[in-house]
């Protein structure tokens, strides 16, 4: 069990995953998570998919929304807790599940449905899934918004993406152990999952995005 | 062709062996599979799906690649990197569902440090099936109706993986001495990488010979001895290359102390650092960077029926269930890696850890955060 040794570091990385994120960001991702806990309303019910440590659960909660947030990963969860805990939260719960246990939430039960950084971690027919799943329990006229990292669409951007992002990608590692990926054809998937997109932001330099979209009014 | 391309992926990604290397996610096909096929799942480190690829060539089956994070299945399930959670998102996003009738897979047995079958069953309909450690098993396994003999379900570490260890340690340790030495003593690259290579296939080319000497059991956890309760491994090796270096010191005049010193230290690092882990680089042992060494396994008779659940997922062969009592036994718990699969598994939660200190770590904690719990594993739960 060589990997032990690397496993030994990985342990303690859930406490140093937020440090990561913002580093990787540069910083952005936490005024980014500020704007879209805004279109979240007091009393509205929310689901976060991949709540991680609980960056947009945390702040849609702080709003008065009443928040459930999901991860598969048992220690960021714990963190999550704990944070929820220290503020008092009572509109807040944390359960360990993934996007494909999502059976048990009803059907046109959720105002929000929001996910930061998750889709990323996707494979292309989980991210079908996902929206399939998000679409069948959003009410209808209910918002889905999604932040995630995506390619720069313009070549010279990209280069400068990557120029940027190779150096950082390993810093940020060897530091947090903690890295992102970047989710591609995300409008495309939306619109086929039937969603309608109602607005589209890029963020530094094209590389963060900030998708928000809307299950269609039931005729 | 496609057997060079092999050689080359297995070469590269031996010698970066200790990073994680992640393969694409979801549904592979091999031959030309139908309703019926076997569906078997696997982890995404690339070097894994590459070798189920190549040791199920002639068959007709669905492969199924979860997310493990780019880390090998019994890494990746320990650490909690490799979930029931991963298992259950490739079998329901993957489309598989609609591509047989039945609803089987085969999951590879070192998981199950980390999946359990009653949860993936509840959660997809689909019964989980232990198969056997090694890859190049499968075949065997599955032609012989799903049964596995014993051999399948042990690790063993024969020269093949031995060879694979000293080279991912020397290649690493020579990227690392390579960089340090570029800066101030170039001469001394070559010299340098051929010792870290010569050194680490002797340590573990030469594994089975000083095997018997090595104490999983020890405390120490330092510099040079900590892998050896008597004598000292690493001690030996290192005097006999430092008589070599007497040797090459002496001048037709004089001894040349300079040149003693400066290769007695430069080797002492090199022999230190191809065997800072020894016991991890095996699969025999549990590393010995590693608190869980020191961990026991218990088992209470009074909740034991007898499943045999713990002698299925033992990949150290360490039970034996007592058929006529009902009861599990380990007469063999000496050869015991920690990994916790029993643990995980036990239906009537009947086995547990204990650390030496007589903290208990149930199995509900095992399941939930495997042997990874931001150091907070061990709690104190009264008489339990």
């Amino acid at each position: 069990m060589s990997t032990y040794v690397l496993m030994k570091i990985l342990e303690s990385a859930p406490s140093r995953y937020d440090a990561g994120i913002r580093m990787l960001t540069l910083g952005q991702i936490d005024r980014i998570y500020e704007r879209i806990a805004l279109l979240v309303e007091k009393d509205q019910k929310v689901l976060d998919i991949g709540c991680g440590t609980g960056a947009l659960s945390l702040r849609s909660a702080r709003r008065g929304a009443f928040v459930k947030g999901i991860d598969v990963n048992s220690e960021m969860l714990e963190v999550a807790r704990r944070r929820a805990k220290k503020e008092d939260l009572q509109n807040i719960t944390f359960e360990e599940t993934g996007i494909a246990e999502m059976e048990k939430e009803g059907s046109d039960s959720y105002d929000v449905v929001m996910s930061g950084l998750c889709f990323s971690e996707l494979s292309k027919g989980e991210i079908a899934f996902t929206l399939e799943e998000a679409m069948r329990i959003l009410k209808p006229g209910g918002k889905l918004i999604i932040v995630d990292e995506v390619l720069a669409v313009s070549l010279p951007l990209r280069i400068l993406q990557l120029a940027v992002r190779i150096p950082l990608v390993v810093i940020t590692y060897l530091l947090t152990q903690t890295t992102t990926h970047t989710v591609k054809g995300l409008a495309q998937s939306l619109v086929w999952s039937g969603f309608q997109l109602e607005s589209s932001q890029t963020y530094q330099m094209g590389t963060l995005i900030q998708m928000v979209a809307r299950k269609p009014n039931g005729e | 062709m496609e057997s060079l391309i092999y050689i080359f992926i297995n070469t590269v990604e031996t010698c970066l062996r200790m990073a994680p290397f992640p393969a694409k996610t979801g549904l592979i096909r091999i031959g030309n599979p139908d309703r019926n096929s076997p569906v078997l799942l696997t982890c995404n480190y690339h070097l894994t799906v590459q070798r189920m690829k190549r040791a199920l060539r002639g068959l007709d089956a669905f492969l199924l690649v979860a997310n493990s994070r780019g880390i090998n299945v019994w890494c990746a399930a320990t650490g909690g990197l490799f979930t029931n959670h991963d298992a259950v998102s490739v079998l329901k996003t993957s489309g598989i569902e609609d591509l047989v009738d039945h609803r089987e897979v085969i999951l590879p047995q070192l998981a199950a440090t980390g999946l359990e079958r009653k949860v993936i069953k509840k959660k997809t309909g689909w019964k989980g099936i232990w198969g056997p450690v090694e890859a190049m098993d499968i075949k065997e396994f599955l032609a012989n109706g799903e049964t596995k003999i014993e051999s399948m379900r042990q690790v063993e570490f024969p020269m093949v993986r031995r060879f694979e260890m000293a080279v991912a340690w020397a290649f690493l340790i020579s990227i690392f001495f390579t960089a340090i030495l570029s800066a101030f003593w170039k001469g001394a690259i070559i010299p340098v990488v051929m010792l870290t290579w010569g050194v680490a296939l002797l340590v573990f080319l030469a594994f089975p010979l000083y095997e018997q000497w090595l104490n999983p059991k020890t405390e120490r956890v330092g510099f040079v001895l900590f892998d050896f309760g008597r004598g000292g491994f690493q001690l030996i090796l290192l005097a006999v290359v430092l008589v070599v270096l007497v040797g090459l010191s002496m001048g037709p005049e004089s001894f040349d102390w300079g040149f003693f010193l400066r290769w007695g230290i430069v080797c002492s690092i090199v022999i230190l650092l191809v065997s800072i882990d020894l016991m991890g680089s095996t699969p025999v042992y549990k590393s010995g960077l590693h608190k869980d060494r020191m961990f026991t396994i218990e088992l209470d008779e009074k909740r034991c029926r007898g499943a045999a659940f713990c002698e299925q997922v033992c990949p150290r062969n360490c039970y034996e269930v007592d058929q006529e009592k009902h009861l599990a036994t380990r007469p063999r718990a000496d050869l015991c890696v920690q990994c916790g699969a029993c643990i995980v598994q036990c239906p009537f939660d009947s086995l547990f850890f204990k650390s030496p200190k007589g903290e208990i770590i149930l199995p509900e904690s095992i399941r939930k955060f495997k042997l990874n719990m931001m150091g907070k594993r061990t709690m104190n739960t009264g008489d339990r």
